[in-house]
């Protein structure tokens, strides 16, 4: 096994260099320019160009999301009112909207997560100024009945009923109530299920939330392909340029310390064991240490390459899978490890070892080589996943929803670089502690049984 | 794009494989994609999942050199990845990797084709996984997903169609270790394989490739026809009873002769895109049932297998089928114990929306049937895919993807030649192809629900019983007139049920 190791050290290093020398030559891990041009209006614009003849990704991102949603009997609106922003204008009333995205032959669709909404579309770079157009007059202009309003909700209803079949789904749902007690990140995106049959009622509230949330300065337009930053600062100019800027600032609840580990189960017999290990976790930061350090120790010591998976999958075969990550958002948030065992008699077993790893990491750290390994495979999986519009704007959208700057991307990786095993022990001890954790189970017995 | 097709090449070979390639000079990385053509089709009767299982022991264990964790060991820090797909008809190994570390992860590869371990151990931790697949993960996961693969086992019938390619709970269980080093021998050879690479390689590579590769057996395998969907006598629908399955998840299917390779499937692109493009708000399911009556999330049509529709936006490649059959998709609609609970005007309510939603799609089929479509909505819907269908190789990999499976089709590249089709059509043709392809009185459905929805839902059925639509106040009070004629018609709808039978969940996929 040694053999190969120093060669290949020395590969990694020529090729990392003609990663991060890429067009722009600052370094960067995103091998193309990022254009950005601040409207008056706060109306963010950012353009990438790429070598992708005749084809362009226009993505709006709006940060906001199920967090924004702070009064009571309102939870999912930010996914219901991304589900209405369909629903047409005056100029564009719903059929005629669809009649103009069929002609550009788009591929198109928008979808909600906890910080932010995102409306996308991929197609003919000829048909940007269509494109600019059309979503320009649903942003500033969006007009529903409320008939249409109430119908809306019943296809929010269909996409929890098909969501809940799943028995994670249910699990992920009862979790995140579980695990918070007043941030908004205590309920799904979804929302929860009284609330989604209520939602008919709330067509004043909806009104309220398009004023809200759907002004300049809570969106960015994000252009990745063929196109020049000219041109798309000019669309957005003509287009957008004229959109009022709003004022509303949502009041979201810090959530308290959590004092206990806390506990919840699901009862299903349909599925293999679960065990989802969830400790409270830091938000979001390209200038601090903290999440950068908790993702690669989540890759080192929970991922496929992890001892844990080699000795509980691998060797054991006590668990079919094994993994764990941190949750990127704006608040702190869950940091997860999630196992599917095949007896549930192992669960109190899985959970130790999973406790016995971190606990080793606390102490000792982790191996110098296997983190330098696990920054290089970080940059080459992003290098060679970047190579097409649609996955770019996507990752840049990521970080405009984080922390309104797509350059966090850059930052991010170079902080990847930084993390030392210093640091890594420093997460270990400061995250992963009984006081902050949340065990979800599920299982065929009426309780987790996990201490 | 275009330009990049350009470069496109069908290489003469002196060995036996196909080869596709698609040099990338300006990328960062090489893909590589090896068909086999085998697929489910191949697994021997009361062994089914064989091929699933010689493919996942070929990608998620070890080699003669080197054991599975070894291989992981090696490739981490390159970010190679690799990776099998069975389908009914082929096996697919897809391999990328960056293009500087080529040369040092080609060796893995070959070893990894030409000399699999066949490991007891990565046995063990292979077939755990795939029988817990077949006995747990397909009935509990996605009711939408189960439907699918229910309707599968309907259609196919005592063919080689009939199982999922991960096999049924008792077959799997015979599977063994013996069974798969055979099956490797058998059926992955160089005479059955199409070698597709994409991106920053030298020819040289591609040589080295082509000769390695050659090293496979040099058999011919004898891969059986593929089976052909059965043609039911009348509407023939399994109702599958769930414990607390919160609504109604409905797929229906019907043979259909033709493939990509045929020449009138371009006009049925159309007439498909017209009904119901997959997740698209444009299609006539989509706002009869959703947008104009609220029943659910999203309704669909398909003229070809569709992998992992509740996943994908866009068609995968790596699914070429010389069978097929047309499809149409219903996402879960309300069931009665849930709507008594959530609207007190609806407390009295015995039968969810099920009925209505089936009668609903097959009506809608049926009037263009009989109808056609007109001069505009052709155009619109021509227009409309002349882009999107470009959009299908989203990425590299899928670029690569598409023209391996254009080989397959016989094709040289099927987004081009659907492309110049389509700017030939006529409405003429689409509504003739239509007529010809398409009809509504002998097909299976599936329907996953809650026990408490099946009995009044197969008696509703099998007796051609109205089933009036059940909105709540909210919705009901401002319909359209319109809406609420339509309505009263659907309701009243006869379907030529012949046949409606209960099963449990537990007796499915045996």
């Amino acid at each position: 096994m040694k053999n190969y190791i120093f060669p290949l050290a020395i590969t990694i290093a020529v090729f990392i260099t003609t990663i991060v020398n890429g067009a722009d030559g600052g370094g960067k891990v995103f091998p193309y320019p990022i254009e950005q041009k601040m409207l008056p209006n706060g109306l963010n614009v950012v353009t990438v160009k790429y070598d992708s003849p005749g084809l362009a990704a226009f993505f709006i991102v709006v940060r906001a999301g199920s967090r924004n949603e702070v009064e009571p009997g309102v939870t999912g609106f930010a996914h219901f009112f991304e589900h209405m922003m369909f629903r047409g204008t005056e100029k564009y009333p719903s059929d005629k909207y669809n009649e103009v995205l069929k002609s550009i032959g788009a591929s198109a669709n928008a979808n909600t997560s906890l910080d932010r909404t995102l409306f996308h579309m991929t197609g003919n770079a000829e048909k940007l100024e269509t494109m600019f157009e059309i979503e320009a007059d649903r942003f500033q202009h969006l007009k529903y009945s409320e008939h249409d309003f109430k119908t809306e909700a019943g296809a929010v209803k269909g996409e929890y009923t098909k969501n809940n079949a799943s028995p994670y789904q249910q699990l992920y749902e009862n979790l995140l109530n579980t695990a918070f007690d007043k941030h908004t990140y205590k309920h799904t995106t979804m929302g929860f299920f009284k609330d989604i049959v209520d939602m008919p009622n709330q067509y004043k509230y909806s009104l309220e939330f398009f004023k809200r949330f759907y002004r300049p300065e809570y969106c960015t337009i994000l252009v990745v392909g063929d196109v020049t930053p000219e041109k798309v600062n000019n669309l957005a100019e003509k287009y957008f340029g004229m959109w009022e800027k709003g004022n509303y600032v949502a009041k979201i609840e810090t959530e308290p310390v959590q004092k206990e580990t806390r506990y919840m189960h699901l009862k299903n017999g349909g599925i293999p064991p679960y065990l989802s290990l969830n400790y409270k976790g830091p938000a979001f930061s390209d200038k601090e240490i903290d999440m950068p350090a908790i993702d690669l120790f989540c890759n080192i010591v929970f991922g496929e390459n992890s001892d844990l998976y080699k000795k509980l999958v691998i060797d054991e075969q006590k668990v079919r899978y094994i993994g764990g990550e941190g949750a990127d958002s704006r608040d702190p948030n869950l940091v997860s490890i999630d196992a599917s065992l095949v007896n549930k008699e192992d669960m109190q077993y899985i959970k130790d070892e999973i406790v016995k790893a971190i606990e080793k990491v606390k102490k000792e750290g982790v191996d110098e080589k296997k983190l330098t390994d696990t920054k290089l495979h970080l940059k080459y999986s992003f290098a060679m996943r970047m190579d097409n519009p649609t996955t770019i704007a996507n990752s840049l959208s990521s970080y405009i929803w984080l922390t309104g700057d797509p350059e966090s991307l850059n930052r991010l990786y170079a902080l990847y670089d930084k993390v030392t095993v210093k640091d890594i022990i420093y997460v270990a001890n400061k995250y992963f502690v009984p006081t902050g954790l949340t065990i979800a189970t599920i299982s065929p017995d009426a309780e987790g049984g996990v201490k | 794009m275009n330009k990049l097709l350009l470069c496109l090449l069908f290489a003469g070979s002196l060995f036996a494989q196909e080869v596709i390639e698609l040099k990338q000079p300006a990328s960062n990385k090489v893909v590589i994609r090896l068909m086999f053509k085998n697929g489910s089709i191949c697994d021997p009767a009361g062994k089914e999942g064989l091929t699933y299982s010689t493919a996942s022991m070929i990608t998620e264990g070890g080699t003669k050199k080197m054991s599975y964790t070894e291989i992981q060991d090696k490739l981490y820090p390159m970010a190679a990845e690799y990776y099998s797909s069975v389908d009914k008809e082929v096996t697919n190994f897809t391999f990328s990797v960056p293009k500087d570390f080529l040369n040092e992860f080609y060796p893995v590869l070959k070893d990894i084709i030409l000399s699999p371990a066949f490991d007891e151990k990565d046995f063990q931790r292979v077939m755990l996984s795939q029988q817990n697949y077949v006995d747990q993960v397909i009935r509990a996961s996605s009711d939408e997903e189960y439907s699918k693969k229910a309707l599968e086992d309907l259609l196919f019938r005592g063919t080689n169609y009939q199982h999922m390619v991960q096999g049924k709970s008792a077959s799997v269980k015979n599977i063994t270790l013996a069974d798969i080093k055979e099956h490797y021998k058998k059926y992955f050879t160089r005479n059955n394989l199409t070698i597709g690479i994409i991106g920053n390689y030298t020819p040289e590579f591609l040589e080295q490739l082509k000769k390695d590769l050659n090293n496979l057996p040099d058999t011919h395998p004898a891969i059986p026809q593929p089976g052909k969907a059965n043609t039911p006598n009348g509407i023939v629908v399994e109702i599958i009873a769930k414990d607390n399955a919160f609504g109604s998840a409905i797929f229906t299917g019907e043979p259909l002769s033709i493939t990509r390779a045929d020449k009138d499937f371009t006009a049925l692109m159309v007439a498909n895109s017209y009904l119901g493009e997959h997740r698209k708000s444009y299609g006539q399911l989509y706002n009869k049932i959703r947008e104009t009556r609220s029943m659910n999330y999203g309704d669909y049509s398909y003229i070809e297998w569709y992998n992992n529709g509740g996943g994908n936006m866009l068609p995968s490649s790596g699914y070429p089928r010389m069978s097929n059959y047309f499809s149409l998709w219903i996402r879960p609609v309300q069931i009665a114990k849930q709507l008594k609970k959530q609207y007190p005007e609806l407390a009295d309510v015995k039968l969810g929306h099920a009925h209505f939603a089936l009668r609903m799609a097959i009506k809608t089929v049926d009037d263009m049937i009989k109808n056609g479509i007109t001069k505009e909505e052709f155009e619109a819907t021509r227009t409309f895919l002349r882009s999107y269908i470009k959009l299908y190789p989203s990425n590299t990999t899928e670029q690569l993807g598409y023209l391996v499976d254009s080989k397959y089709y016989g094709q040289k590249d099927f987004i081009n030649e659907a492309d110049e089709a389509l700017a030939k059509l006529t409405v003429d043709d689409v509504n003739n192809a239509i007529k010809k392809y398409w009809q509504i009185d002998n097909m299976f459905v599936t329907i996953i629900t809650d026990k408490s929805e099946t009995e009044e839902l197969a008696k509703s059925l099998k007796e051609n019983l109205p089933s009036p639509m059940s909105y709540s106040n909210f919705v009901k009070s401002g319909l359209p007139k319109e809406v609420l004629q339509e309505d009263e018609s659907v309701a009243n709808y006869k379907l030529n049920v012949k046949s409606v039978t209960i099963v449990n969940s537990k007796d499915t996929f045996k």
